[in-house]
């Protein structure tokens, strides 16, 4: 422990001299761009970036690179809250509240508390990489394919039980999301599913555009139809969040933090899963659940914290085990490889200097991330002023970009304009959109973990059951079904005290 | 930076409609930004090596060589594009041998490319398949995984790095030469899945090349079991072959090399030929390569035709085998 703490200073020197500080400052600057343009994810924005990185010493260049990957983490909510595009995956819950946050005239709030959230989250996971990584990531590893079936399985009930008022329309929601994801080449033995012959359909219908249809185009439809908007005025008062929201937000900051960090550990998860587990969470947690969806500053809080806490709890098995757990970390680790260093647990006897720096400059970006965000919260809920008929139009070019931009296709375009009306519908006839987009990205990864359990056990379906951990997850899933459907049951079994 | 890209493009479009009426010919290719289509998505070894090639390359030929990923259905995404492509040599691309070979051979996977659909034009890298188990595993060499394989068919958990990689057709080949070994063949998506799974405890022994494992056998957490090639690699200089094992007909390898849409003007070809492998023995290319694990390999001309079509002829084999096997 002195060791480490020893260690770490040392590590603080070398993050802290000019260069690297201002590598740390333009990695953070550059991954909150990224995260505010919706076509370019972290992993496509560092990749491109690592050729730049050869000029540089491997500190700075992977000091630089970590930061962008978190603060793309950070940059997504902006535009989520602001005009509901999410510009990242993990942003995609914040849209809920965040959004109507801003429309209550709050966004300053919203954007201050994830920030500060943001902060928390990032800079507790860092403390608890340093004590406690390595003996839980080799804990994690025993997270096999069918644990991950069963943690997919439970989240996916989660949110279909809680996202809207009623579970039949979270239930039809979550198949039609699954449905969706069916498009595209059989996962494990590549066979076209549901393509038309269309090459373009191969990997199924892009995320991005589909989420960006969903929420940003089916609001700007849903706001058309209204004759007139009134702009929404924030005083400076609606910068800070007040005392009220300081006091609902603080829980679900803790809890956020704990959840992402530990999710991080299992690679495979992904930043998004986090996020609707922090939300959820947070919603059966709440004394006002009801509140959620229409501007709840715990349901923006919660998610917001996970998302960066699980943005560092991944470098964990990257460090210590040398295995990245998201397509950016992975790009992270190629970053590591050809600059000559080896990830995993040599790296710390052979490089101390170096994990070292990294570490501590997790410390620095975040507290960089917070200067450089609370300011521009001001700015950015300005931009709400702005007459409505001109957000929109400005909105719908920036999705347009968004979509094109990913893959340089027209397809992407009419996805997304498609899954605008689909949106605009859904949101008339009241079904939530939360359980859809889990469907979509739950879909592949229960499937995939699935088969590969089946290939393990030569087909026999008991290996759910027979380990203990898969099978307590999976009875935890029947349990949440079985509460959620109460609501289904005659009064006298939901209550029996009342007359 | 996807704006960036954008942007160049436009420009080049608007460049290119202004010189219309001039056709360009070989001698004076390239007149503007080259596309190189990485069939897998940024930050894989494929895009890295193409990656650090690319930046060297573009500095010989004079014009910009952007890198674009255009990953998803294990490849078939971007060989699909590159197929299609005009053969002006503006657009060429990663070919990945075998698995570009697979994809053709696969009936299920509906390519619309075959094996005539491009041009071959320098291979960069090639990285021997090997057999890896954790630290911690019984089975200390590959006699032992072999004898247990035997003892107990079908139920030694073999992993791969996905259906039809070169991973799966070795364990075939090992299964061939090996009468009686069967192994339980479970298909993870990729090396970090391989890994995770392996040091899990869910997997008994994997199946990659000698690049995406090199790091872990460094640091102690893997033991490398035999290299499917007739030498030893540079970087596993301590682990056998499997000619040295007995088994000269078990040799496999994940290839990269750069390749064309058919029909290119072989003036063009030839010209990209010189500038890619001027470029691949670049000490700074070498270095970078040496550094992630990765053998390079240039074969040019004639010789990586030549290899283009003994591996297709070989996977043919294995291919039509794993479809038969009974045990998927």
């Amino acid at each position: 422990m002195v060791d480490t703490f020893h260690y770490l200073m040392a590590g603080f020197a070398a993050a802290a001299t000019p260069t690297n500080l201002t590598f740390a400052f333009i990695g953070c600057f550059l991954g909150t761009l990224i995260g505010v343009l919706p076509g370019i994810g972290p992993a496509a924005g560092t990749a491109i970036l690592i050729p730049l990185t050869f000029q540089l010493d491997a500190t700075g260049a992977i000091i630089m690179l970590a930061a962008i990957y978190y603060g793309a983490m950070y940059g997504g909510t902006i535009t989520s809250v602001l005009i509901n595009v999410p510009g990242e995956a993990a942003s995609v819950i914040t849209c809920l509240d965040g959004h109507a946050m801003a429309k209550k005239g709050r966004a300053g709030a919203a954007l201050g508390i994830a920030a500060i959230g943001s902060f928390i989250g990032g800079v507790i996971a860092t403390v608890l990489l340093v004590v406690v990584a390595t003996p839980l990531s080799r804990l994690a590893l025993s997270f096999g394919p069918p644990e991950f079936f069963a943690l997919m399985i439970v989240g996916l009930v989660l949110v279909t039980s809680l996202a809207g008022n009623s579970l039949i329309a979270g239930i039809l929601m979550t198949v039609t999301g699954l449905l969706i994801s069916l498009i595209g080449l059989d996962p494990v033995r590549g066979a076209p599913r549901f393509t038309f012959g269309l090459p373009e359909l191969f990997d199924g219908l892009g995320f991005i555009p589909v989420v960006m249809g969903l929420f940003g185009v089916g609001e700007i439809l849903a706001t058309a139809e209204k004759p007139y908007r009134e702009v929404i005025k924030t005083n400076l008062r609606g910068l800070i969040p007040s005392r009220d929201e300081w006091h609902r937000s603080m829980g679900a900051i803790w809890r956020g933090t704990g959840l992402g960090f530990f999710l991080g550990l299992i690679p495979g998860v992904g930043a998004i899963i986090p996020t609707f587990m922090s939300y959820i969470l947070e919603k059966r947690l709440s004394k006002h659940p009801e509140t959620f969806g229409t501007g709840a500053i715990e349901g923006v809080a919660g998610p917001e914290t996970a998302n960066n806490s699980y943005a560092n709890g991944s470098m964990v098995p990257l460090l210590t085990l040398g295995i990245p757990s998201s397509p950016t970390i992975a790009v992270l680790m190629g970053a590591f490889i050809i600059n000559g260093l080896t990830p995993g647990p040599l790296l710390f006897q052979e490089r101390p200097d170096l994990v070292w720096a990294v570490i501590a400059s997790f410390f620095i970006g975040n507290v960089l991330l917070l200067i450089l965000n609370l300011p521009l919260v001001g700015l950015w809920a300005k931009i709400l002023e702005i007459p409505y008929q001109y957000i929109c139009a400005g909105t719908l070019l920036f999705c347009i970009i968004g979509a094109y931009s990913i893959n340089q296709s027209i397809f992407d375009l009419w996805v997304m304009l498609g899954c605008g009306i689909i949106g605009y519908l859904l949101r008339k006839l009241n079904f939530p959109l939360a359980p859809l987009v889990l469907g979509l990205i739950l879909g592949p990864q229960i499937e995939k973990s699935m088969r590969t359990s089946l290939e393990m056990s030569a087909g026999d379906f008991s290996i759910f059951v027979t380990r203990p951990l898969s099978a307590s997850l999976l009875a935890l899933a029947i349990v949440i079904l079985a509460f959620a459907a109460m609501q289904y049951a005659p009064k006298e079994i939901r209550d029996p005290n009342a007359d | 930076m996807r704006l960036l890209r954008l942007a160049m493009a436009v420009t080049a479009v608007a460049l290119v409609a202004t010189h219309v009426s001039v056709p360009a010919s070989a001698q004076q290719y390239p007149t503007r930004p080259i596309n190189m289509i990485v069939s897998f998505p940024a930050g894989g070894s494929t895009d890295i090596g193409a990656r650090v090639v690319a930046g060297l390359a573009e500095k010989i030929l004079g014009q910009p060589i952007v890198v674009v990923n255009r990953g998803g259905a294990g490849g078939q995404v971007g060989w699909t594009e590159l197929a299609r492509a005009k053969p002006d040599g503006y657009t060429i691309g990663f070919l990945n041998l075998p698995a570009t070979n697979t994809t053709i051979l696969d009936p299920e996977r509906q390519a619309i490319f075959n094996e005539g659909s491009f041009t071959p034009i320098a291979n960069q890298v090639l990285d021997p398949g090997v057999i890896w188990v954790a630290a911690n595993s019984p089975y200390k060499t590959l006699k032992d995984l072999l004898d247990a394989a035997k003892a107990k068919p079908g139920t030694i958990r073999a992993a791969t790095t996905g259906i039809l990689s070169d991973d799966h057709l070795a364990i075939l080949m090992v299964e061939e030469v090996n009468p009686g070994v069967n192994f339980r063949i479970v298909h993870l998506l990729g090396g970090a899945a391989q890994m995770k799974e392996t040091l899990g405890g869910n997997i008994d022994v994997s199946f990659d090349n000698v690049g995406g494992i090199v790091p872990q056998v460094k640091s102690g957490q893997v033991r490398a079991l035999a290299v499917m090639d007739t030498e030893r690699s540079k970087f596993l200089p301590d682990v056998p072959t499997t000619k040295e094992l007995g088994m000269p007909t078990v040799i496999s390898s994940s290839t990269r090399g750069i390749g064309g849409p058919k029909g290119m003007d072989p003036a063009v070809v030839k010209k990209l030929q010189d500038v890619f492998s001027q470029a691949m023995k670049d000490p700074d290319h070498v270095k970078r390569l040496e550094d992630a694990g990765l053998a390079i390999k240039i074969m040019v001309g004639d010789e990586y035709v030549k290899y283009y079509n003994e591996t297709h002829e070989k996977a043919k084999k294995y291919t039509e085998w794993a479809k038969n096997r009974p045990q998927k």
